[in-house]
């Protein structure tokens, strides 16, 4: 048990953390909103410096890094607000890379190369992860996906359909005569799309056990998602509390102020240890679905609490589009609800709280 | 970053719950439970524990430990939070590290072997009647009188000294200097002549005391560190009591022991969707706790200091414990408010509301939620004092 970062964590950390300060300034992220596609120029800049190929083998000229040393890079990038598919992109490649045959693998081979984007696309009008209709009809697939990240600007969709009543999963070329892809508009800013597929050609991935993996490592990252805008918007407000002069000091200097930031931090404390717990307990298939669902639990909470207390204590300024703390509630906000709410996963906890299980799982260590 | 754990420390919990399975029965806790105690069952449980070293296994080897990792000491100490068996509490976990880290060497060799077998366990002796939260104000004088110290003064909240060896006292020694640099540490006999106690029952049922001293004559070596730092020695010390304070074991057992009597006594509660939501929310938020304890527990495994996260850890358990346990009594209705005199009627052996009833200590005692908040926002965070 450590949770100090490793060497390749503070390098991807600083390194990543330098490369958003000069390169991206907020500004573009406003750019990139109004644009309602993603940062072009940025993932392009990412596949090219190998930070896409981060959490795979050497062999496929990855970096072979872990898929916390990805959850680092991720927090980096949520702290930026960038508008990119990192996310989405990452753990549908991972659950190719893992579950697919080497057909399927071309496209993390093409990923890495910088020619294809790959997006989950899970839900359905009901919105729910375990309860998916479309079903697999001689190789095409029919049917409605909402709520697809990124689902315009993907190369290919990795689709959860019904075969033979199991869940699967298969890829979707975007570009497919059968695939139309209409806008969503949501408080997070980010694309998002609702997807009709009218028999799209489909070629099957993995069943089951890929789906489950690919749930649980997006509902993790995702937690790590709202964890970067809760950390942004506390560092934020740390900031601005300093500065801010008030009856001749700065507020911060005020117990009522103090005691705000300090509930804040003991948040954004917590939902680090759970969100990168449960990231280093799937990347080692330690995780259970209720662990994972927990964290991401905390994580949707905690980003929602902090984020609105950065508002109280920013005032004013802070809800002016100049100003850069709304990126960070409502970007946090809508990661709160991506890959299962507060509400959704506290359901799962909930599936099996009478269960007895031990205050301190003890799960073998890595290094060993 | 690794959230698993070698094979050693996983070994090591089965060991001690193998050690507390011998130990583990009602009449040990009826002891724990009397005014005093103490009694022999607590007597031989504490003998097991240091006949195997486990109190002192993390302290260097020429005071008797074996120089371990302090990961031994957070499993320990939650295992033993688990079961509710005595170790010791606040003599192990705060005044222990203090005498390590600013006492004599020859006060380490002839205190810390009774810490850890029991036979020197401690009240601490800061609060005073005038000196709460501000305890730098504190009043209690010690004067030299040649090779002696004399002191007189009033202890508040003494809490354990009708049971303890000794008191770990903060006195001013330098009434004209600044008041956090006029305070230094003794370590008092409580048996000293001129000690007297006086009881303060609770209402959690827990005896506190009131502790006065006059002419009380202690000898040189009574004194811990150095002369007018003894404020410093009472931060490191808090700063221990905080993480010792804030362990999950306890929250996690009343957990267990709820959702036991539910399945067994009122299992139709358990199939209403309400109260499985709410018994998630508090999963939930003992898991946040084990977070906090945890990143404490990395802190010091990794050679620091925590000062925020203690702080974070001792707020978030305290206030947990006042939700967690009223929660557990509205789910029981009517049943939640018997206490452990109701017998069988009462839920869990009566342990919910006995700990809702303990439940405001640990909100102010080892400094108050609302200095903790401040420490975590002006020395965490780095706001402006």
């Amino acid at each position: 048990m450590d949770l100090a970062l490793s060497e390749t964590q503070q390098l991807v950390r600083d390194s990543v953390r330098d490369y958003l300060a000069r390169e991206v300034p907020f500004d573009r992220i406003r750019e990139v909103e109004r644009s309602g596609s993603y940062d072009v120029e940025l993932w392009r800049s990412l596949q090219q410096l190998g930070w896409l190929g981060l959490p795979f083998p050497e062999a496929i000229r990855g970096s072979g890094g872990s898929i916390a040393d990805l959850a680092v890079l991720i927090e980096e990038l949520a702290k930026r607000a960038a508008i990119i598919p990192i996310l989405e992109t990452m753990v549908a490649a991972l659950t190719i890379q893992r579950f697919g045959d080497n057909a399927a693998r071309e496209t993390v081979a093409a990923v890495l190369a910088g020619g294809a984007i790959v997006v989950p696309a899970v839900l359905e009008a009901n919105d729910r992860f375990d309860d998916v209709r479309m079903a697999i009809d001689g190789g095409r697939l029919s049917g409605e996906k909402y709520f697809v990240d990124y689902g315009a600007d993907a190369t290919h969709h990795l689709v959860a359909a019904l075969r033979d009543g199991e869940i699967a999963l298969y890829l979707v070329a975007r570009d497919d005569p059968g695939v139309k892809v209409e806008p969503l508009h949501t408080i997070g800013r980010a694309p998002q799309a609702r997807v009709t597929y009218d028999g799209a050609t489909a070629t099957p991935v993995c069943g089951g056990d890929g789906y489950r993996y690919l749930v649980r490592l997006g509902r993790a990252l995702a937690a790590v998602q709202c964890l970067g805008c809760a950390q942004q918007a506390l560092d934020m407000t740390v900031d601005y509390v300093s500065r801010r002069v008030q009856f001749g000091q700065p507020i911060g200097s005020f117990q009522a102020v103090q005691h705000h930031c300090a509930n804040m931090a003991t948040m954004v404390e917590s939902a680090r240890f759970l969100a990168y717990e449960a990231v280093w307990a799937v990347d080692h298939d330690l995780a259970s679905d209720e662990q994972v669902a927990l964290a991401k639990a905390w994580a949707s909470r905690s980003v929602a609490e902090v984020t609105m207390q950065a508002h109280q204590l920013h005032g004013g300024i802070g809800i002016v589009e100049e100003y850069d703390l709304y990126f960070f509630s409502l970007r946090g906000k809508e990661r709160a609800l991506a890959w299962g709410s507060a509400e959704e996963c506290l359901a799962i906890v909930a599936g099996s709280v009478d269960q007895r299980e031990d205050w301190l799982p003890m799960w073998p260590s890595a290094s060993t | 970053m690794d959230y698993g754990w070698a094979q050693e420390y996983v070994d090591f919990r089965e060991k001690v719950r193998a050690l507390v399975d011998e130990h583990d029965s009602p009449e040990i806790h009826l002891e724990y439970s009397q005014e005093d105690r103490r009694g022999p069952r607590t007597a031989a449980f504490r003998k097991a524990l240091d006949g195997r070293g486990w109190l002192r296994m993390c302290w260097p080897v020429e005071y008797g430990g074996e120089g371990k990792s302090p990961w031994y000491q957070f499993i320990l100490i939650e295992e033993l939070e688990y079961r509710a068996m005595p170790y010791g509490l606040l003599s192990v976990t705060s005044v222990a590290p203090a005498i390590m880290a600013y006492g004599s060497d020859e006060q380490k060799k002839r205190y810390m072997p009774g810490i850890w077998d029991g036979s020197v366990s401690f009240a601490i002796g800061y609060t005073e009647p005038e000196a709460g939260t501000d305890l730098a104000s504190l009043q209690t004088r010690a004067v030299r009188d040649g090779d002696d110290w004399v002191i007189n003064g009033q202890k508040i909240f003494t809490s354990g000294a009708h049971s303890a060896t000794h008191v770990w006292l903060a006195a001013r020694t330098d009434s004209d200097a600044p008041k956090h640099r006029g305070i230094s540490m003794f370590i008092v006999p409580i048996d000293a002549p001129g000690v007297t106690i006086t009881p303060m029952y609770t209402m959690s049922g827990l005896r506190t005391n009131q502790t006065f001293y006059d002419d009380v004559r202690v000898s040189s070596d009574a004194l811990v560190g150095e002369e007018n730092r003894g404020w410093y020695i009472v931060a490191h010390a808090l700063n221990h009591e905080r993480v010792g304070l804030a362990p999950t074991g306890g929250l996690g057992r009343s957990f267990d022991a709820l959702v036991q009597y539910l399945r067994e006594r009122r299992p139709e509660a358990l199939e209403d969707p309400q109260v499985r939501m709410r018994l998630a929310e508090m999963r939930m938020e003992v898991h946040v706790q084990r977070a906090l304890a945890t990143t404490n527990g990395s802190i010091i495994a990794n050679g620091g200091t925590p000062t925020m996260e203690a702080s974070m850890a001792k707020v978030w358990s305290s206030e947990l414990r006042h939700r967690l346990h009223s929660l557990a009594m509205d789910l029981l209705g009517r049943y939640g408010g018997l206490t452990r005199e109701s017998g069988d009627l009462a839920p869990a052996n009566g342990r919910l509301e006995m700990i809702y009833r303990t439940s405001p200590i640990l909100r102010f005692g080892g400094g108050t939620n609302e200095i903790q908040r401040s420490i975590i926002a002006q020395r965490g965070l780095g706001l402006p004092r």
